[in-house]
């Protein structure tokens, strides 16, 4: 056997996974690093490169518009977040009851998350939060005024949140997997001791889904700084830029018509570096609240 | 005979590679001459001979000879524009056989992302369609659109104004593309809700400023006699402004021509306009939600009864208002200062392997008698003198675009600077949308207060960063 017939032998595995490993290399890494280096210039896509400089940093915490957005940013993630799990986790929670058409009702609340950030939810959530759309209607129709969403830097962004909860879909199917996991047993005994079904929620139900709240937590909390599509198609960041978030402020930096990619590439990795320390204290806070039943003792 | 045999296979094999990918007889033959045999040559001149006779033929003949290709070509607009667009390409492939046309067209949004990234990796069609703009933009050092005067023998360039043409010069002096139409902006208002505000359209700017406050008493807080977004009031400013100037904000040279203090006055003209109910203020605007004033409920149910818009753009309006269509007349300019521009233009890549076949489709789609009446008046009233005539002729131009094109031209329009489009003034996150929304709101985007004097800082830095100062 030739030399390197026995090295491919011996390396199977890692011929295997080369197609994926290049690709990942060119379009992950090289992008992700290259950004970085970029984000120390003022790189702009037409105009080159002239100088290196460390001002797009200093820029997002001291631009008015930077600091806004990051600024707003927080104030999405952390609206949106506990809002959209405590919806799937009520909503999965009633679903797990053997109630009749019980398939229709986890199929039509999980379809809003399919929808995703389209052209066809920008008009639904502009006919429904407008200046005449139906919130105002139901509002006017028992003789008060509703907040000017579309137009009230105030309300705007909550406005858009609301779109984010509303697809909470398949964080209710990961908690209704983990509800179904549940022994009945528990209950049972819980209930033969008396407890009621708010104290069997948050005394076997929530401890033994922690897990997965964990993982929702996280997956949620990526996704929410991540967030782009909402802002974009329904109010391109408006009014007054209240609905700007650090991903629609690196876009508008990179393709909204300056092409200014040092500065989208600063922003970008202000996000990155902002998600991984939220990740971080997720994953450092999780040995005080998440429960494995695989481990010693419990916790 | 080795020779010769190897000679007749790499001969066909080059005539059919290059038949397949875009080649064409003329070329093929004098690929094949170069190969080393004598008989080869002697084949190649031959051939060589043959076209150059069939050419003078088919020239004195007046027919154009063309070497089969494919060309990519794309544009963006509405579904109309990519109707007649597309008809008029497949007549062109039905008249040139042997060149195929591919096509890409789609709506303006991200439009212009997707071309710069183009742009930058080379990837650009042989032809498109362009902005004015662009030339500065992405033609910088001249290498990005081709120099259409080298392709005069085929596009013909004297259907042309040469005054037209010099506005689409590069930086070397070339022509980087051809002006399909000339726009300006002019008002169009809609008659019966003046009417029902009991007045007629306004004719100055004395009559529109008075028929706010009429508005807001007979009809209600709700009407509006126009309505102005972001970039119209920076261009509605330009007017105001060059009027008072005589001369355009910014001049040939590319110097902003206004000092801080005019900046001002303009500003506090556009405020007045604003408190005197003549136009709804931006949050108002922002209220509605609408993507455009053509998918505005209020303007289509009569509220907004004028818009301020390009001479070319009637066409979505009356769409819009449907079986109410007749309600939209065509204003004359009520203010001074016009200014005209190129609305759109088609160029050719520098880097197209088929100039010729390219200013084929462009001179098929401009000049021609038939491709010309396929694409109508979709980019606005043609320059092209015989576009225009075969458009007249038929009766295509309608009776709104011309109205509204001869209003522009006969305010005497002023010369406008691309520049005033400059990309860090205009676009969604760029100046004039903040400058004029902050300043409507009147705060800025941290909620502190953004005074008038605010604005004009803004919004003359922002345009002396551009054009300097005079």
């Amino acid at each position: 056997m030739s030399k390197t017939r026995k090295f491919l032998k011996a390396n199977r595995g890692f011929v295997y996974v080369i197609p994926w490993l290049v690709g990942f290399l060119v379009f992950k890494m090289y992008p992700f690093f290259t950004s970085l280096y970029y984000s120390f210039t003022d790189y702009n896509l037409f105009k080159g490169m002239s100088t290196y400089t460390l001002q797009n940093y200093i820029d997002v915490f001291t631009v008015a518009t930077e600091k806004n957005a990051l600024i707003t940013t927080f104030k999405y993630a952390f609206m949106t977040v506990p809002l959209k799990l405590v919806a799937a986790l009520f909503i999965a929670y009633i679903l797990n009851f053997k109630i009749k058409g019980v398939n229709f009702f986890r199929t039509a609340y999980y379809i809003p998350s399919i929808l995703g950030g389209s052209v066809a939810i920008a008009v639904l959530w502009k006919a429904l939060f407008n200046d005449t759309g139906l919130i105002q209607m139901a509002f006017s129709a028992i003789g008060l005024e509703a907040p000017h969403f579309m137009s009230d830097p105030k309300w705007a962004l909550f406005m858009i949140s609301l779109l984010r909860v509303w697809q909470f879909g398949s964080a209710m199917v990961i908690f209704l997997a983990a509800l179904k996991g549940i022994s009945e047993d528990l209950y049972e005994a819980a209930a033969l001791d008396g407890a009621g079904k708010w104290r069997q929620f948050f005394t076997i139900t929530v401890p033994l889904i922690t897990p997965v709240i964990f993982y929702n937590l996280v997956t949620q909390l990526v996704q929410a700084f991540q967030e782009f599509n909402g802002p974009y198609i329904i109010t391109k960041g408006g009014p007054l830029g209240s609905t700007t978030l650090m991903s629609l402020l690196v876009y508008n930096n990179a393709f909204g018509g300056t092409y200014n990619m040092g500065k989208a590439s600063a922003q970008a990795w202000v996000l990155f570096v902002v998600l991984m320390i939220f990740t971080a204290i997720a994953f450092w806070s999780q040995k005080h609240w998440v429960y494995y039943s695989d481990e010693e003792g419990g916790k | 005979m080795k020779k010769k045999i190897l000679a007749a296979i790499l001969s066909t094999a080059m005539v059919a590679t290059l038949l397949t990918g875009c080649g064409g007889s003329a070329d093929a033959t004098a690929d094949t001459s170069a190969a080393d045999t004598e008989t080869e040559t002697a084949e190649a001149d031959t051939a060589a001979e043959t076209e150059t006779a069939e050419e003078t033929e088919a020239e004195a003949s007046g027919e154009v000879t063309y070497e089969e290709c494919t060309l990519t070509f794309d544009w963006w607009g509405g579904d109309s524009r990519h109707e007649a667009t597309q008809a008029a390409v497949d007549a062109f492939m039905t008249k040139y056989p042997g060149i195929t046309v591919e096509v890409n067209f789609g709506a303006w949004t991200d439009w212009e992302t997707a071309k710069a990234a183009e742009y930058l990796s080379g990837n650009n069609p042989d032809v498109q369609q362009t902005n004015f703009d662009w030339i500065g933009k992405y033609d910088a050092d001249g290498e990005t659109y081709l120099d259409l005067n080298t392709v005069s023998d085929v596009l013909d360039l004297t259907q042309y104004d040469q005054s037209t043409l010099d506005t689409a010069m590069d930086s070397k002096g070339g022509l980087a593309g051809i002006p399909v139409s000339i726009t300006g902006r002019t008002f169009y208002w809609n008659q019966a809700t003046f009417e029902q505000a009991g007045l007629s359209v306004p004719t100055t700017l004395d009559e529109l400023l008075a028929a706010g406050p009429v508005f807001q008493e007979k009809l209600g807080d709700n009407y509006y006699p126009l309505v102005v977004g972001e970039y119209d009031r920076a261009i509605l400013m330009a007017f105001y402004l060059q009027a008072q100037t005589g001369e355009p904000v910014i001049n040939e040279s590319g110097n902003f021509t206004l000092t801080e203090d005019q900046v001002k006055e303009g500003l506090a003209w556009i405020q007045s306009l604003e408190e005197a109910h003549v136009i709804p203020t931006i949050a108002y605007i922002d209220g509605e939600g609408a993507d455009s004033m053509d998918k505005s409920a209020r303007f289509i149910n009569g509220e907004y009864a004028g818009i301020f818009e390009w001479d070319s753009s009637p066409a979505k309006y009356l769409s819009a208002l449907g079986e109410n269509s007749g309600d939209l007349v065509v204003g004359n300019e009520i203010i001074d200062g016009v200014f005209k521009k190129v609305s759109l233009m088609f160029s050719i890549s520098a880097t197209t392997e088929h100039p010729k076949e390219a200013a084929l489709l462009l001179n098929y789609l401009l000049n021609d008698e038939e491709g010309a009446a396929i694409m109508s008046t979709e980019r606005g009233i043609p320059e092209s003198k015989s576009a225009y005539a075969v458009l007249e002729a038929a009766g295509a131009i309608g009776a709104m675009e011309a109205e509204a094109h001869a209003a522009v031209m006969d305010a005497d329009p002023m010369y406008w600077n691309p520049l005033f489009d400059d990309s860090s003034l205009k676009g969604d996150t760029a100046v004039y949308t903040t400058v004029f929304e902050q300043f409507s709101y009147g705060q800025d985007a941290s909620g502190a207060a953004y005074t008038i004097d605010d604005a004009a800082s803004d919004l003359y830095n922002a345009y002396i960063a551009v054009a300097p100062a005079e």
